[in-house]
């Protein structure tokens, strides 16, 4: 059934990649050009977009979640409870393609990310979405010892000694299309795999997951965002036998403000990690409001 | 005692008062950019035609682009205005529209010194003059 999947998936990326060559040529001679900003970064909370910067950009990313806002003003609603970051760097060294890498606080997980655009939106609807395509690889930087002395049985419940470094990856590849319906409202919608190398016992190796986001503009410089990530119950992909530590979906809202350098994002949610992989598979936070954590995103391009 | 806390208490006055007449001294301090040297390709360059759809364009890219540093009605008094050390001229001024839109492209696209250059970041042609004629509509 698992090779099934992957057969199916792989289907998928080789008719859309043969369907982006074919509409490129058709945009090549109708000169119908992309539509401007259908989202002003490619992050949006902390999921991506299908835009990409100009070529030849760096983007550096600060990304910071609280705490949960449960304990009220004893800890200033999560502001002064213990954080999660994530700073990263991303590069566009060719059009509509961009790699990236970035360290998370949380089990100091270090990434490297890579999208690719396959299709723009065109603004006289010549192609009437945008497609695009990410992965991540995470790289879990925790002391070998916890691993092995069972501190984190959910990520390995191996025997002590075995433990290798192919055990501390983790996959995330997802599948986003996206419209700019008006000039103040885009939609996304995606599909996504993970996988991790190990798990513990009681939990699955993979994951698939659907996402929705999009933005309301309410200003030229404003909007109102929001972003709702949610794994599914497929049982054919499961180990288990019951969905005793299945994970929750996630749903984040929050404001954005950008300028022709950066974008700030602020908002709230209950999904703890920035790593999409991670909210797929170990996200426990139903959404509920004593789970929801304040959070923002700062983006900083410089072009060269 | 009394001599060290009288002396600290002058001490403490003396930098306010430095700090107040700064706070004075620092904007006049810009100085008004000096004549801009333009190229013959630029000054001759010919705009597309300005169109309602192309002002709600230039308004969005300006707010975006410009509104920081030129404020809202490009008077030159967004937020970043005061820390420049050049004055910069209000759109609004006859000798700015004057010029023609080749110069305005070039100074606002290529630009000099504290004006960046933007023609990496706004990559299309088209949005460009969308910003000029959104500027012409600002005198």
């Amino acid at each position: 059934m698992k090779n099934k999947m992957l057969f199916i998936i792989l289907l998928s990326l080789i008719s859309i990649i043969t369907f982006a060559q074919e509409d490129t040529t058709a945009v090549a001679e109708t000169k119908d050009k992309p539509v401007r900003s259908p989202f002003e970064s490619g992050y949006l909370i902390d999921a991506q977009t299908t835009v990409i910067p100009n070529p030849n950009t760096l983007e550096m990313v600060i990304q910071h979640k609280f705490g949960t806002i449960e304990n009220g003003r004893s800890d200033l609603w999560g502001i002064y409870a213990p954080a999660n970051i994530r700073m990263g760097l991303n590069y566009v060294p060719v059009r509509n393609f961009q790699i990236g890498a970035g360290i998370t606080k949380t089990k100091m997980a270090t990434d490297v990310n890579a999208k690719w655009t396959i299709l723009e939106q065109t603004r006289e609807n010549t192609i009437p979405v945008a497609v695009a395509l990410y992965g991540v690889m995470a790289i879990d930087g925790r002391n070998i010892s916890a691993f092995e002395t069972g501190q984190v049985r959910e990520a390995y419940s191996g025997p002590v000694g075995s433990f290798k470094f192919p055990d501390r990856l983790s996959y995330f590849s997802q599948l986003i299309v996206g419209r700019k319906f008006t000039d103040w409202l885009s939609l996304q919608a995606g599909v996504s795999f993970t996988h991790y190398n190990a798990v513990g016992v009681l939990y699955d190796h993979d994951k698939v997951g659907v996402h929705f986001n999009g933005r309301i503009k309410v200003s030229p410089q404003g909007s109102v965002i929001f972003n709702y990530d949610a794994p599914l119950k497929i049982k054919e992909i499961s180990e288990q036998l019951e969905w005793t530590n299945h994970p929750e979906p996630s749903f984040t809202f929050g404001y954005e403000i950008s300028t022709s350098t950066h974008a700030f994002q602020i908002y709230a949610g209950n999904a703890g990690s920035f790593l999409p992989q991670e909210n797929m598979m170990w996200n426990q936070r139903s959404i509920s409001k004593d789970n929801f954590a304040i959070g923002f995103t700062i983006t900083r391009l410089w072009g060269f | 005692m009394k001599k060290r806390l009288l002396n600290l208490f002058n001490v403490f006055g003396m930098f306010a008062m430095a700090i107040a007449l700064f706070a004075f001294v620092a904007p006049q301090d810009q100085k008004a950019g000096a004549a801009w040297n333009v190229p013959a390709n630029y000054k001759s360059m010919k705009s597309t035609k300005a169109t309602p759809e192309t002002e709600k364009v230039g308004k969005l890219l300006y707010a975006k682009h410009c509104k920081s540093c030129h404020g809202g009605i490009g008077e030159g008094d967004g937020p970043k205005a005061a820390s420049m050390k050049t004055k910069m001229t209000s759109f609004k001024d006859a000798k700015f529209q004057a010029q023609s839109d080749g110069v305005i492209y070039y100074q606002s696209f290529v630009g000099r010194d504290e004006m960046p250059n933007f023609e990496k970041k706004i990559l299309d042609d088209e949005d460009r003059w969308a910003i000029v004629h959104y500027m012409r509509t600002l005198k």
